[in-house]
């Protein structure tokens, strides 16, 4: 009990926790780290001074062999260590385009720079705003990158959008076009964009791939420990 | 009993010869690692909250104060089991050890149930959430409440008429005669802890592999008819075992589906899922899970679609 309370503790420490829940998870996890290392000690101490009472192990209950399951998450995280959703999810899930109609879409500042915006806000102004604000604005998405065969000049940068834990994680895609040297998957990328207008609106074709054309891009180093999204 | 022998001869060969069998790639044991590890830590503070009620309702609860407080006939203990309900804001996981040791402490087993069903279904939290998911339907957090509501009444009625069987056997009803009432505390809340989570590993070692092997992406042939994608949804709901507080995300990203296949989805999947026949079959014996799964399964998937039919 204590080891679990103790890897929970290790990937809030870590901020690894982030790859398999949302973030608003770290207070609830905390205080469950805290209790299961208290009813462990609290059961090891109990344990010890029984043991000096009567001078045998024989006290020392044995869980049920169920219990013992238990160590298992701790055993995968450290065989295979993984690191999140990425590129083989992305190809197993359909991907989700926002389908309520938003009211009204707050103008955007596109005074100082490419607006930074989130993946999901992106697709829904794309597909949704009549007013159609995305038209010519340069915007900054941050994701990863999912190659695709159908794209040949770019990929589809993707983010999850994770509500509770990953396992419930859908990719948000938009279709990157415009690379010159192909990147590899799972690629933490930061890029400035600008929305390619469908020939045909989303609304008549049905179809909900976004397009956007790639400005500048930014390949990023190593692992990010927040990369999911929130619907909140 | 055995120790943990029975799970190391399990999981070295497997991690041993995964290589060798050729069987998944090392993306797909990544991605099936992190679905795994991901369902379980985000079990794992509502699991605790779980455990640290039942081991409150260890110490304090009596079958003496039950015999008082609770209702005797069914017809009142049940519905008022299901709104308590209200009060937990859990999800699935910690609901099972309170309703666990509530039967344990001589609560109508009934009523239980009901709870235990009402609890992660109609709580404040997930009804919130599903408002926030489905922000211009929102007949749809009311006929997600009213159906799941339905639903752990009925299967709380259910098992009332069968007065004859106990689900008392089945629960660990040892009783130590430990010294301090911190010290019972710790040991009814560890013990539920243990057999709770083990159970909960097993049963998200299950629908993680499920996941891999039935991709999402395969459900789109399939929505041909309103009978097919009801059936899809009720069975994806049981495979998928996500939190009840994030299944309206999922349902609102299938639009593919009918509104009221995706209520549907939203009813099953916080009564019964892979990960809940698990647990089930940990606290309250095999033979009960089995038994439970499919009429609780049936019962939801009608409630859904008649709460569907009228509302949305």
């Amino acid at each position: 009990m204590v080891s679990i309370g103790a890897m929970a503790a290790r990937l809030l420490w870590s901020g690894g926790y982030g790859w398999f829940v949302q973030q608003h998870m770290f207070i609830p996890l905390l205080l469950a780290a805290v209790v299961l290392i208290a009813f462990g000690a609290f059961e090891i101490a109990v344990g010890i001074r029984e043991e000096q009472r009567i001078g045998a192990t024989s006290r020392w209950r044995v869980a049920p062999t169920v219990g013992w399951l238990l160590l298992l998450p701790l055993a995968v995280l450290v065989a295979v260590a993984p690191t999140g959703l990425g590129a083989a999810a992305a190809s197993r899930i359909e991907a989700f385009s926002p389908t309520e109609q938003t009211d009204e879409f707050p103008p955007l500042d596109t005074g100082g720079g490419p607006v930074e915006m989130r993946v999901y806000d992106f697709l829904d102004r794309a597909i949704w705003d009549d007013e159609r604000s995305l038209d010519g604005v340069a915007v900054r998405l941050e994701g990863l990158v999912v190659n695709d065969d159908e794209i040949a000049d770019g990929f589809q940068l993707t983010r999850f959008l994770v509500s509770c834990c990953a396992a419930d994680g859908i990719p948000l895609q938009v279709a990157l076009r415009g690379l010159d040297a192909p990147l590899e998957d799972n690629t933490w990328v930061i890029a400035d964009v600008v929305w390619i207008e469908p020939d045909v609106p989303y609304a008549d074709s049905g179809l909900r791939i976004v397009e956007a054309e790639i400005l500048s891009i930014e390949p990023q180093p190593g692992v990010r420990k927040d990369p999911y999204e929130s619907p909140y | 009993m055995f120790g943990p022998w029975p799970v190391v001869v399990l999981l070295v060969p497997a991690l041993l010869l995964r290589n060798r069998l050729g069987l998944f790639s090392d993306e797909d044991l990544r991605l099936w690692s992190t679905l795994f590890v991901s369902i379980c830590i985000q079990a794992l503070p509502f699991l605790v909250l779980g455990v640290v009620i039942s081991g409150l309702i260890g110490v304090f609860v009596s079958p003496e104060l039950v015999e008082r407080r609770v209702p005797k006939r069914p017809i009142l203990a049940v519905p008022s089991a299901g709104l308590a309900g209200l009060a937990l804001p859990g999800c699935e996981c910690g609901s099972v050890p309170i309703a666990g040791r509530l039967v344990s402490a001589g609560t109508p087993p009934a009523a239980a149930l009901t709870f235990l069903l009402a609890a992660p279904a109609i709580n404040p939290v997930v009804m919130v959430s599903t408002a926030v998911a489905f922000p211009n339907t929102p007949m749809v957090v009311l006929a997600r409440f009213l159906a799941s509501f339905a639903v752990a009444v009925a299967v709380g009625a259910w098992w009332a008429n069968r007065r004859n069987e106990s689900l008392l056997d089945a629960l660990s009803t040892d009783h130590d005669h430990s010294a301090t009432k911190l010290h019972r505390f710790v040991d009814v809340a560890s013990r539920d802890l243990v057999h709770a989570g083990g159970y909960l590993v097993l049963g998200a070692l299950a629908a993680a592999t499920l996941q891999l092997v039935i991709p999402r992406s395969a459900l789109d042939s399939v929505v041909s008819s309103e009978v097919m994608s009801i059936l899809v949804l009720a069975f994806l709901a049981v495979i998928l075992s996500i939190c009840s507080e994030a299944d309206a995300f999922v349902a609102a990203g299938l639009p593919q589906f009918s509104l009221t296949s995706r209520l549907v989805f939203l009813v099953v999947g916080p009564v019964i899922d892979i990960k809940l026949v698990a647990m089930h079959a940990g606290v309250f014996g095999r033979s009960f899970a089995m038994r439970f799964a499919p009429v609780t399964f049936t019962i939801a998937v009608v409630s859904a679609v008649v709460f569907g039919q009228v509302l949305l």
